[in-house]
C-alpha cells in the first residue's frame, strides 16, 4: 500500500494556562469547569471545522478523531458528533474515529450511529474502537475492573449488529438486550475497517493482532513503538496472517511552517499540557484492576514497554531529536518524516497538528504545506 | 477444627477455592469479616477477643492477593461464599462481626439468615446510604488522602509509620489486589444497597452498632440508620475516632464489644 495521511486535532480549549490548573490535585477530574466558556468554545469549535475543511481540499487522505472526558485539551465528549460534523464539512476524506469508547456507552446504539455516519459520508468511516484512557471510565461512573469485559462484549456486539440480520437476541453479562434490530447498517461490506489504538500497552497490541485489526501507535517513543510493533508481528504469526504496513499507524505531533524558526517558535505550544495532562493519583490513571493482572505481568517483563513518554519529563529539543515533536520548514519536516517512514513503514501516518492556543491561521498554513508540500514528497518515495 | 491460643494462619478449602484464614482463641465461635482495604492478619483486637472466643479472620475472597471465583462480582455472592465458609468451619451460633465493606457484608448476612448466629456487631459498616451526608470516595483519592480519611488523630495510632511506609513488592501487590477486588465489590452502587434498611427488619439476635464519631469515610448518621434498621441494636459511639476505632481506640473497642457480649450471655 502506497502511505496514507490524516490530519488529527484534539480540539483543545487553548484558553487554560499553567496557572489554573496548578492548585488541583489533577488536571482531569478535579479541575473544574467552571473554566470552560461556551462562546470562546463555539470560535473554536469552528475554527477547527475550517481546518478539517482545508485538510482535506489540500491532500490528506483522511481526518482522524477521538474523544476524551472531563478533559481540557480535548473538547470533544462524542467522536461521532465529531465525525458527523466531518462527514459534512469534507468531500473525500477518510474519517478515522479512534474512537469510540464502547465500554462505558450502549453497543447497540454505538452500531446505530456509526452505521449511520457511514451512510452519509457515503462509506467514509473507519470504526476505531478505544478502551479509553481509565478517566473516561471513571467518569462514566463505571468500575475500572469492568473495562476490559465490557469492552469485548461490546465489540462483539456491535460487529454482530453490522453483519447479522435482525432481529436477534443478545444474552450478554453487560448488555443484555431482547430484541436487536437496528435499522441502519453500514454501507461498507461487511463493516467499517476497525482500527485499534495504544500508546504503550503490549495488552491493546495483542489484542488488536488477534483480531487483525491495524493497530494505530499514539505517539509512544519509537524504540518502543518498534518493540510494540515486533509483539503485533509475533502474535499475527501466531494467529496465522502475514502483517504489512497496512496494519500499522503512527501518530506523532507536527507543524510545519515556511520557516524553520517560525515552526521552533509555534512547535512550543506543543507542550502546553506538559505537567498537567494525565497528573493525578495513580487511582486516576491507572485504577487497580483498569489492566489485567496477565497485563500487569507482561509489562514486568518488558521494562522498557511503559505508556508513552507518560512519567518521562523531556525537553522540547529532547522530544524533537526523539521524533516524538516534529516541526519545520517543509524540507525539514519532509527530512523528518522519512526518518520515521524508514524506521517504522507504518501505512499510516497520524499527524496531531495543533495544540493550545496555537493561532488558528498558523495552522491553516500547516496544514496547507502538509497537503501541498510534505504529502506529496512522502508519497513519491 | 482445632484453634490455637494465637493466631494462625492457615487455608481452607471452600468448595474448591482456597480461602485464607486466621484463626486462635477458644469458647463460642466468632467470625470476623475485614474491610475494602484487606485483611490485616492477627490484630490486638483478635488476640484480646481470642480470650473467651474461638475469633476466625478469613480473607474475603480476592483480597490479600488470594484466588478470586469467577462469579464473585458482588457482596451479595461474597455472602453467598460467606455461607459456604460458614459450613466447611462448621460454624453454628456464632457471632459475626464485620468493619466497614466488612460490616456490610456481616449485615446482608444476617438480614439472609440468622438462625444460627449468635449477635451481630457492626463497626463503621457499610451499606446504608447516608440520608444528608456522603460516603466519602476512597477509590479515585490517593494513598495519602486515603489514610488522613482512615484515621482522626495519627497520634493515637500504635505503629501509624507501619500504616504509610513504603511498601515492598510483595506488599504491592496485595495492596492492588485488595484495591482490585473491594472496586470490583463496592463500586456501583458505591458501598450500599438501596434496599438493605428493609432487608434488615429480618434481623432478630441481639445487634452492636460500633462507630468512630469523627468517621470521615462513613458519616456517624449511618449508625443511627442501622440502629433503627434492626430492631434488636444498640448503638456505641467511640468520641475522639474515626473510621478505625478497633485500631485507633483499641481499649476503649474491646471493652465495648466485650461488655455487650458479657450483656446477652
Amino acid at each position: 500500500m502506497s502511505l496514507e495521511v490524516f490530519w488529527f486535532s484534539e480540539q483543545p480549549y487553548g484558553h487554560v494556562t499553567d496557572q489554573d490548573l496548578e492548585s488541583y490535585e489533577s488536571g482531569r477530574m478535579h479541575f473544574p469547569n467552571t473554566h470552560f466558556d461556551p462562546e470562546k468554545a463555539h470560535v473554536l469549535y469552528n475554527n477547527y471545522h475550517e481546518q478539517y475543511t482545508l485538510a482535506d481540499e489540500v491532500g490528506f487522505d483522511g481526518i482522524m478523531s477521538n474523544e476524551h472526558h472531563s478533559a481540557y485539551w480535548c473538547m470533544k465528549p462524542s467522536v461521532n458528533v465529531d465525525a458527523a460534523v466531518i462527514s459534512k464539512v469534507t468531500k473525500r476524506c477518510k474519517i478515522a474515529m479512534l474512537g469510540n469508547v464502547i465500554a462505558v456507552n450502549d453497543p447497540v446504539k454505538m452500531a446505530e450511529e456509526i452505521a449511520m455516519l457511514d451512510c452519509i459520508s457515503g462509506g467514509r468511516i473507519i470504526s476505531g474502537f478505544v478502551r479509553g484512557t481509565a478517566v473516561e471510565t471513571l467518569h462514566a461512573g463505571i468500575s475500572p475492573t469492568e473495562n476490559r469485559d465490557r469492552f469485548e462484549e461490546a465489540h462483539d456486539l456491535i460487529v454482530k449488529c453490522w453483519t447479522e440480520p435482525g432481529p436477534f437476541r443478545w444474552e450478554g453479562k453487560y448488555f443484555p438486550h431482547r430484541m436487536v434490530n437496528p435499522w441502519v447498517v453500514p454501507i461498507q461490506k461487511p463493516h467499517p475497517a476497525v482500527w485499534f489504538p495504544g500508546t504503550g500497552s503490549p495488552e491493546s497490541v495483542i489484542w488488536a493482532a488477534k483480531h487483525q485489526y491495524p493497530y494505530m501507535n499514539l505517539g509512544s517513543l519509537l524504540d518502543l513503538t518498534k518493540q510494540l510493533k515486533q509483539i503485533y508481528f509475533e502474535t499475527a504469526q501466531e494467529v496465522g496472517f502475514e502483517p504489512g504496513p497496512e496494519h500499522f499507524g503512527y501518530l506523532m505531533r507536527c507543524l510545519v511552517a515556511d520557516t524553520d524558526e517560525k515552526a521552533q517558535e509555534l512547535g512550543r505550544t506543543f507542550l502546553w499540557t506538559e505537567g498537567h495532562r494525565n497528573r493525578g493519583p495513580v487511582e486516576f490513571n491507572d485504577p487497580p484492576g483498569y489492566q489485567s493482572r496477565e497485563a500487569v505481568a507482561i509489562k514486568m517483563a518488558r521494562p522498557l514497554i511503559g505508556t508513552g513518554t507518560m512519567g518521562k519529563r523531556m525537553s522540547y529539543e529532547e522530544l524533537q531529536d526523539a521524533h516524538n515533536i516534529i516541526v519545520g520548514s517543509p524540507e525539514t519536516v519532509i527530512k523528518k518524516l522519512r526518518y520515521i517512514k524508514e524506521t517504522l513503514d507504518p501505512g499510516y501516518l497520524l499527524i496531531y497538528g495543533n495544540e493550545g492556543d496555537m493561532p488558528h491561521q498558523d495552522i491553516m498554513r500547516s496544514v496547507e504545506l502538509l497537503g501541498t508540500k510534505v504529502i506529496p514528497a512522502l508519497k513519491d518515495d | 477444627m482445632t484453634t490455637t491460643t494465637s493466631g494462625n494462619r492457615q487455608t481452607v478449602s471452600v468448595h474448591g477455592t482456597e480461602v485464607e484464614l486466621f484463626s486462635g482463641g477458644s469458647g463460642p465461635p466468632l467470625l470476623f469479616l475485614h474491610g475494602a482495604g484487606g485483611n490485616s492478619g492477627w490484630q490486638h483486637y483478635h488476640e484480646e477477643l481470642s480470650k473467651d472466643y474461638t475469633v476466625y479472620v478469613p480473607s474475603q475472597p480476592g483480597f490479600n492477593g488470594t484466588e478470586r471465583p469467577d462469579w464473585v462480582y458482588s457482596i451479595n455472592d461474597v455472602c453467598h461464599f460467606n455461607s459456604a465458609l460458614v459450613n466447611t468451619l462448621g460454624l453454628d451460633k456464632y457471632i459475626l462481626m464485620g468493619s466497614s465493606m466488612g460490616g456490610w457484608i456481616a449485615a446482608e448476612m444476617a438480614a439472609m439468615n440468622c438462625n444460627n448466629l449468635e449477635a451481630l456487631i457492626l463497626i463503621d459498616a457499610a451499606g446504608i446510604k447516608p440520608e444528608s451526608g456522603e460516603i466519602a470516595e476512597i477509590f479515585m483519592v490517593s494513598n495519602e488522602t486515603r489514610m488522613r480519611q482512615r484515621f482522626h488523630d495519627p497520634s493515637q495510632v500504635a505503629n501509624y509509620e507501619n500504616y504509610t511506609r513504603d511498601l515492598n513488592d510483595q506488599e504491592k501487590i496485595i495492596d492492588h489486589s485488595n484495591k482490585e477486588m473491594a472496586s470490583r465489590l463496592c463500586w456501583k452502587p458505591y458501598l450500599h444497597n438501596l434496599s438493605l434498611p428493609y432487608y434488615l427488619n429480618n434481623v432478630s439476635v441481639p445487634t452492636l452498632i460500633v462507630w468512630g464519631e469523627q468517621d470521615a469515610i462513613i458519616p456517624v448518621e449511618c449508625a443511627d440508620l442501622f440502629r433503627k434498621a434492626i430492631p434488636n441494636s444498640q448503638l456505641e459511639i467511640i468520641a475522639n475516632c474515626g473510621h478505625s476505632p478497633a485500631i485507633e481506640k483499641p481499649n476503649e473497642f474491646v471493652s465495648t464489644v466485650t461488655g455487650f457480649l458479657a450483656s446477652i450471655k
